[in-house]
């Protein structure tokens, strides 16, 4: 994933086949987050607090429905995902690569999450754990690549 | 993991012992951010410039101090405002949460 042109609005990529391949598979795995995993408080001391938890989960469950809506889009547009001779040439708009970075996240922290939530890589990779281990390694590298682009093009 | 420390004073938080009123003025809301092992330090960093839209040496200070110390509270707001910037955070899949100011 070759970061082509970073401007004040946009962001442009080229990717291989097997780049394209591998983005495309990471991101139908969204969303990699347990539901209600995210907790409003520690202490649990706020007024209200199981309502307001109920309805952080709610807001939650939200918008991950909207951006698995938004990674369907995204994966059947032409113009931002667009196949020319050499691969693919992804396009994305700032709020667009914004977004993709929580989605790519998601499933970074997700699988790790599912993994056990390590302190270390696994001493060991089992056919029950390699493809949580997969997806955290390759969509933290996407991420990477994202992340230089937004804080390298501004 | 960093170990969880007391809090310290961070740039751009004013602490205050005075006592607070019995009624009438709404209690302050922390908003902490915790270490975990899996987000990158420069993934934590953009996000904190993103939802504070704060500068970039304030976002690393806060980082490092997660980093560092197992936490940083990054504001003290009302009850509304801390929810809203708990989801915001919890939305880029930040260990974020929000407790009553003693």
């Amino acid at each position: 994933m070759k970061l082509v042109q970073a401007t004040k609005t946009g962001i442009v990529f080229r990717l291989g086949q097997r780049e394209k391949h591998s983005l495309v598979q990471i991101l139908k795995l969204y969303p990699c987050m347990p539901p209600a995993h995210h907790r409003l408080s520690k202490s649990g001391r706020l007024p209200d607090a199981e309502e307001n938890q109920q309805l952080l989960n709610e807001a939650l469950a939200e918008q991950r429905a909207d951006n698995k809506k938004q990674v369907q889009t995204l994966l059947a547009d032409s113009r931002r995902f667009a196949i020319t001779e050499t691969g693919t040439r992804l396009s994305l708009t700032r709020a667009d690569a914004e977004w993709l970075l929580q989605v790519l996240n998601d499933i970074r922290v997700g699988s790790w999450v599912n993994l056990g939530s390590p302190e270390d890589k696994p001493a060991e990779l089992t056919p029950a754990n390699a493809r949580h281990f997969l997806a955290m390694e390759m969509a933290g590298y996407f991420q990477t690549q994202l992340l230089e682009s937004l804080e390298g093009g501004t | 993991m960093a170990a969880t420390a007391t809090p310290q004073i961070e740039p751009g938080i004013v602490q205050t012992t005075e006592d607070k009123p019995e009624s009438g003025l709404e209690p302050g809301y922390l908003v902490i951010c915790w270490n975990d092992p899996v987000n990158f330090m420069d993934y934590v960093t953009h996000v904190f410039q993103a939802v504070f839209r704060w500068p970039r040496k304030k976002a690393e200070f806060h980082m490092l101090q997660v980093h560092e110390q197992g936490r940083s509270v990054l504001t003290r707001e009302s009850m509304e405002k801390a929810e809203h910037y708990v989801h915001q955070l919890q939305k880029y899949t930040l260990h974020a949460t929000m407790e009553r100011d003693a």
